[in-house]
């Protein structure tokens, strides 16, 4: 039996939003230290890695590993009635075939309740390792939005030249060619504004604009984004949320092609 | 005033329905139309040869299986009929009287009895003539003799007496066959003229035949030959002028006068529409016969070569006329007087036969369907317009798409927009993540 309640709806809506575009089905994989979900593109270059701690849910409960596979655009269908506000509760027979959806409105007694109906996927988990990245930018979600949709009216693809001098995104299109460099930069009254650039070794790799922008649609989770590079190694885009859960993104890199 | 105007016109109407009847009811009075008669006179043209005991007689018809009226005349041979008759559209009576005023009407069975009959005149629905014309009694009996054709590839044919293939023709009791065989030369004339495409046997005093191809065909040949020297007009352009007629290419620069008529690189050339016609339905022209129509297809059609600046692709040879005269005269024979089944056979004989080397007319032939492919496909290039004929097929694709269409709709449904614009993108260069990150 799985019971967890969400303070705040707002979460689990932003990250469903964020995953749907990249993803169309996927297993919710329920145990006692939380909910996760690993799915890739249909393309499989991308991948997505959602954990949702235990910690964040109040109270959660998870009696046995269970699967939730669930079509996410229905999941965004029976999110849509939910308020960013509303106390959101999950919850799932031992061996379901339905999810259920309880939202209880804190301001006034009105409590809606959604039955999901699951479906039964076949996934392929595969193994992340603990990676120590040449590279990690930590930079506002919106600003490394904002370049990745600044660069794709240019060209389908970016650059991303780490350095010690900073970090350029550079893209050539057949329009023209742009770039936007960062440095590293410390804003004491607000930090979610910081840019912190940590290097071991220079990084220079080239990424799909279209899946970087659609990563970029998880940050409205989090104010600040945290980018992983090494050379010949997908790339790591990570939102973190708060009690250690965390939203990542894996890209693979565009090898070799002059096109 | 309106008023008074509105009632003038209504009596002068009033009176004019009153003269009406008024008029009719004189002519009736006057001139009473006959009835129709239910066996109105037919018009007739006989051969000088035929003479006066020729019977028109009721028998089976050697290509369609079924019962057709000929004139026999016991002395000089077996006449068919061919109507010529107006077109339906052209609306023809005959008028018909005698210049005596006397018609003689036979009766009884051998026409013994004559009488001479004041004959009225008359006026004909339709303006039908029936030419009788000779016909090689040979056809008549062919039924019989090639009867076990369609059995199998290699028929076992016995050596039958003429009275045994004659058996097997009176099947019907409406054919006078078997009245006829009795009258005069008939029968003499049947089986001389089955002598000539059989192998004969002398069996006592009886002749015995069997039908030999080879020989049926040396005569169909012969006959094909005789016609091909000199085919009707008609059916010289319709099936060998315009069967062979390559597609005509029109120049718009006619600097170039004469030179180079298949020659591709000057620009401006527009292919322009080529007469073709399927020369295989020769049947259309078959016994009863339709002047009328040919004659106004022949007018319509434009003489091509009359026109200076359009010169045809490509030109036969006197040698390919030729052939194409004789084939077209063949299959003239075998499709207006051979039954449907044995006549494949023998247009299958004739293509091979020995005697003439076909080939000169199958190379054309096969250049022109070449030459008209390009011609149709440069043409669909420059009009840029869908043909015609294609239209079934794209009802077929349009059916296809449409049920695709349904099957993705019914896909797109679980399918985000930001997932299905994600397949359009490039991914060329990119490893797939399980390169990467090895399976648990």
């Amino acid at each position: 039996m799985l019971e967890a309640k969400l303070d705040q709806a707002s979460i689990l809506k932003k990250v469903v939003d964020a995953i749907k575009d990249l993803v169309q089905d996927c297993n919710f994989d329920c145990n006692d230290s939380g909910i996760a979900l690993q799915a890739m593109d249909n393309s499989h270059v991308a991948l997505v890695s959602m954990a949702l701690k235990a910690e964040s849910f109040q109270p959660y409960r998870c009696d046995r590993n269970i699967a939730l596979g669930l079509n996410l655009t229905s999941l965004t269908k029976v999110l849509r009635a939910a308020q960013n506000e509303d106390m959101l509760t999950l919850r799932a027979e031992d061996a379901p075939d339905s999810l259920n959806l309880v939202f209880e409105s804190k301001a006034d007694d009105r409590i809606s309740e959604y039955d999901l109906k699951l479906m039964d996927i076949d996934q392929e988990h595969l193994g992340i390792p603990e990676t120590e990245y040449a590279a990690t930018i930590t930079l506002p979600s919106s600003e490394f939005r904002r370049i990745c949709t600044d660069l794709m009216a240019l060209s389908e693809s970016v650059t991303i030249d780490a350095s010690k001098d900073g970090v350029k995104f550079s893209c050539t299109g057949d329009i023209g060619n742009g770039a936007v460099t960062l440095r590293s930069h410390t804003n004491v009254d607000k930090p979610e504004l910081n840019v912190d650039i940590e290097l071991s070794e220079p990084v220079s790799l080239t990424f799909s604009l279209k899946y970087l922008v659609n990563f970029c649609k998880a940050s409205a989770l989090s104010h600040q984004v945290k980018i992983c590079l090494s050379n010949e190694v997908p790339l790591l885009v990570e939102y973190a949320l708060e009690n250690q859960s965390h939203l990542r993104f894996y890209l693979a890199p565009k090898i070799g092609d002059d096109e | 005033m309106r008023s008074i105007k509105t009632l003038r016109s209504d009596a002068s109407h009033a009176d004019a329905f009153k003269v009406g009847p008024t008029l009719f009811a004189a002519t009736t009075s006057q001139y009473t139309l006959a009835e129709a008669t239910s066996r109105p006179p037919q018009l007739f043209v006989l051969p000088k040869t035929a003479t006066a005991e020729s019977r028109v007689v009721t028998l089976q018809n050697p290509r369609y299986a079924r019962l057709t009226r000929y004139l026999v005349c016991p002395k000089s041979g077996i006449y068919e009929f061919t109507k010529i008759a107006a077109p339906s559209a052209v609306p023809r009576s005959w008028l018909i009287e005698s210049a005596k005023g006397q018609r003689i009407v036979t009766e009884g069975e051998n026409g013994s009895e004559a009488t001479v009959v004041d004959f009225e005149a008359h006026v004909t629905r339709d303006a039908d003539i029936f030419v009788a014309t000779p016909m090689d009694p040979l056809f008549l009996v062919l039924p019989a003799l090639a009867t076990t054709t369609t059995k199998s590839e290699a028929p076992k044919r016995m050596f039958l007496t003429s009275d045994d293939h004659f058996d097997s023709l009176v099947d019907s009791a409406d054919s006078h066959l078997s009245q006829l065989l009795q009258v005069g030369k008939t029968r003499a004339l049947l089986e001389g003229r089955m002598a000539v495409i059989c192998d004969t046997v002398e069996a006592g005093d009886e002749t015995m035949f069997r039908l030999n191809e080879d020989k049926l065909m040396d005569e169909l040949l012969t006959k094909a030959g005789r016609m091909a020297e000199k085919l009707p007009k008609s059916m010289e352009e319709r099936f060998v002028t315009r069967a062979l007629e390559a597609p005509v290419v029109y120049k718009r620069a006619p600097a170039i006068p004469t030179e180079g008529s298949s020659d591709g690189g000057s620009a401006l050339q527009t292919p322009m529409t080529e007469k073709s016609e399927s020369q295989a339905s020769l049947s259309s022209v078959g016994t009863v016969d339709s002047e009328v129509s040919q004659a106004s297809t022949a007018a319509t059609s434009v003489d091509l070569t009359t026109e200076e600046p359009i010169t045809a692709a490509m030109v036969a040879s006197e040698q390919v006329l030729k052939l194409q005269r004789l084939q077209v005269a063949f299959n003239f024979i075998v499709s207006a007087y051979v039954s449907h089944t044995f006549g494949a056979t023998l247009k299958a004989h004739f293509a091979k036969h020995k005697s003439t080397d076909f080939k000169p007319l199958e190379e054309y032939l096969t250049e022109l369907a070449k030459l008209k492919v390009e011609v149709m496909a440069t043409r669909a290039a420059t009009e840029n317009t869908r043909k015609r004929g294609l239209e079934e097929e794209d009802d077929e694709r349009a059916e296809k798409r449409r049920r695709k269409e349904e099957e993705e709709k019914k896909k797109k449904i679980g399918v985000s927009k930001g997932v299905r614009d994600l397949k359009k993108v490039n991914t060329s260069g990119m490893k797939k993540l399980s390169d990467f990150f090895k399976k648990k």
